[in-house]
């Protein structure tokens, strides 16, 4: 027990340690950051926080733009996700798995490789600088991971289920809404959140799609904070914006952690 | 109101699950569906149902042919053998839902539940959802939703093979008050011969996706027309003879009786029952099971008879019957 404890303890610290600094790190005066003599009531300070929400444009905007985008990134692939995942499923079996093989080798590619095409796409289609345009890829992006888990979520459901709604006299739709989909709640649940985080933390496509300082993403933001002067990194502002760009982030998972591990473990056995 | 299968197959690739199914269930009528597991009979309601469509034949339903009809249309109720009440509901949800789909007034889904609750003697367990609900009770639940579905034809899958037997020994007369009196045709799928025997008016023997015979229990168990249904209807099962050639003789364990002129036995093996017993005994044609009187005693010298009546002959290589 006590052996148990102890790698649980070395585990937490393992991952939260860097969290931690960073945000003792934005507390701290960019004097106390590079030196450790600073007496310790003299270190604290809240600059850097008041110096992102005073920019311009002032920093919560690109909290904003973030959760617009994630928002409608999850919406709208959860929306494709669903009824795609209900119909891969009532697909005959070997289907469905050479299906499944395709999916799994999307949600597998390196989608890195892909942001040069998308932005030719953009450049035509006019999609550049206008930050919903960027929930089309996102979702397309999110999607193969989407379907594999919400496919999982459909097929653990018993078909009697489905098929005692066909007799009550229900359309497919009719199913959708008052029988499976609230049964896959805690899968849908976790995919949104995996979708989510996705979009929250997507850099390269966001960086290329996106240029007008009003339309930033986070991620996008954050890294002109860090390359915005040439003589000296900004750690302070840096460790300030990661702070506040996690705090949602957090939040959300903390609300919604009950639903996140029985929706990530669904399928996984089978009961 | 009437159901009929004419000439109804179903194969899955090569494999023919059902073939040329012939059925017509009367109104008011309940036709059992017997036989092995695999042997097709569930496949059966579900073409019936709409869930499958047939590869061959057509089903009607008051006489109106079926076919691409779909299963939310054909206004069938079927109760699913592990009873698929909806989990996330409470009982009165899952009884309304269909209702409110349905559109009926809200006034009518509330008193028609309210009933169906008192008739059922769910009253107390309305709010509460079916995984806090014992077998029995679930049973109750799907057999209500079966019931305010108001269907032209009931489809009971193995209604009650999860169910202990002192439970089943209860719920059989509640289904026949509900079920089996009205109007509508039912069919009932069992591999149960006693539960077959004990409600239906007639029973259709399944083997390998065809009937084997189909009768009232009387005619199965008197005169049946294959060594299988022989087999399969009648506890404990009928013993088989080979005294001649081509030939198998059989005779119902209840059938037996002791007499000091008959076939001359050696005994066994000896459940005793209660009100019965049942004896394994010995003989030069092999051994056979015998059910008498709870209070004989076996003596050493053990001889049994039977009348010529009560004998059944079967052809051993195709396992018909012989006159």
């Amino acid at each position: 027990m006590n052996r148990r404890h102890l790698w649980i303890s070395l585990l937490l610290i393992w991952s939260l340690a860097p969290m931690l600094w960073q945000l003792i790190s934005s507390f701290t005066t960019t004097a106390a950051l590079v030196d450790g003599a600073v007496p310790f009531v003299q270190r604290w300070t809240l600059i850097h926080y008041r110096q992102l929400l005073s920019s311009d444009p002032p920093f919560w905007r690109f909290l904003l733009n973030s959760t617009a985008l994630a928002s409608a990134s999850t919406v709208l692939t959860i929306t494709l996700a669903i009824p795609a995942a209900y119909g891969l499923v009532r697909l005959p079996q070997r289907w469905l798995r050479t299906s499944r093989a395709l999916i799994a080798g999307a949600a597998l590619f390196p989608y890195v490789l892909l942001f040069l095409a998308l932005l030719e796409l953009a450049r035509s289609l006019n999609l550049g600088n206008s930050l919903l345009a960027l929930a089309i890829p996102y979702s397309a992006l999110s999607l193969p991971l989407a379907l594999l888990l919400l496919t999982a979520a459909f097929e653990g459901l018993p078909k009697d289920l489905d098929d005692a709604a066909k007799l009550e006299g229900m359309s497919l739709m009719q199913r959708l809404r008052w029988v499976l989909i609230p049964l896959i709640t805690p899968a849908t649940a976790s995919t949104a959140i995996l979708v989510f985080l996705f979009a929250w933390n997507e850099y390269p496509i966001a960086l290329t799609w996106l240029s007008r300082s009003d339309q930033l993403t986070l991620p996008v933001a954050m890294a002109r904070i860090a390359g915005s002067s040439v003589y000296s990194v900004p750690y302070g502002a840096y460790a300030a914006a990661t702070v506040i760009g996690a705090v949602p982030l957090l939040l959300l998972v903390l609300l919604f952690q009950r639903q996140i591990v029985s929706g990530l473990t669904n399928g996984a056995v089978k009961g | 109101m009437s159901l009929t299968l004419q000439s109804v197959g179903r194969r899955y690739g090569d494999t023919w699950i059902l073939q040329n199914l012939n059925l017509e269930v009367g109104s008011g009528e309940c036709l059992a569906l017997l036989g092995p597991s695999g042997c097709g009979k569930s496949t059966a309601l579900r073409l019936i149902a709409g869930l499958e469509t047939p590869d061959e034949g057509s089903i009607l339903i008051n006489g109106e042919i079926m076919n691409g009809v779909p299963p939310d249309r054909r206004r069938v109720a079927m109760v699913f053998q592990s009873y698929a009440l909806f989990p996330h509901l409470c009982i009165r949800e899952n009884l309304n839902l269909g209702l409110r789909i349905r559109g009926v007034s809200p006034e009518d889904q509330r008193r028609r539940v309210a009933s169906i609750l008192e008739v059922m003697q769910l009253g107390s367990l309305a709010e509460r959802r079916p995984s806090e609900l014992s077998g029995g009770q679930r049973q109750r639940v799907a057999l209500a939703r079966a019931l305010l579905r108001d269907p032209f034809v009931y489809l009971l899958d193995e209604p009650m093979s999860n169910l202990d037997a002192q439970l089943r020994e209860e719920l059989r007369p509640e289904l026949k008050r509900l079920v089996l009196q009205g109007p509508q045709p039912v069919v009932y799928v069992t591999h149960d011969q006693q539960e077959a025997m004990a409600l239906a008016d007639r029973i259709a023997v399944l083997r390998n996706g065809r009937i084997e015979q189909i009768g009232t229990p009387r005619e199965l168990y008197e005169r049946p027309e294959t060594l299988f249904v022989a087999q399969f209807i009648g506890r404990p099962q009928m013993n088989l003879l080979h005294q001649e050639p081509g030939l198998i003789l059989g005779i119902r364990p209840e059938h037996l009786r002791l007499d000091r002129e008959g076939l001359p036995c050696r005994l066994i093996g000896r459940e005793w029952l209660g009100a019965g017993q049942q004896l394994l005994l010995e003989c030069s044609a092999g051994t056979l099971r015998m059910l008498c009187d709870g209070t004989v005693e076996p003596g050493n010298d053990l001889r049994v008879s039977w009348n010529s009546s009560n004998e059944h002959r079967f052809r051993s290589d195709s396992g018909t019957r012989l006159s």
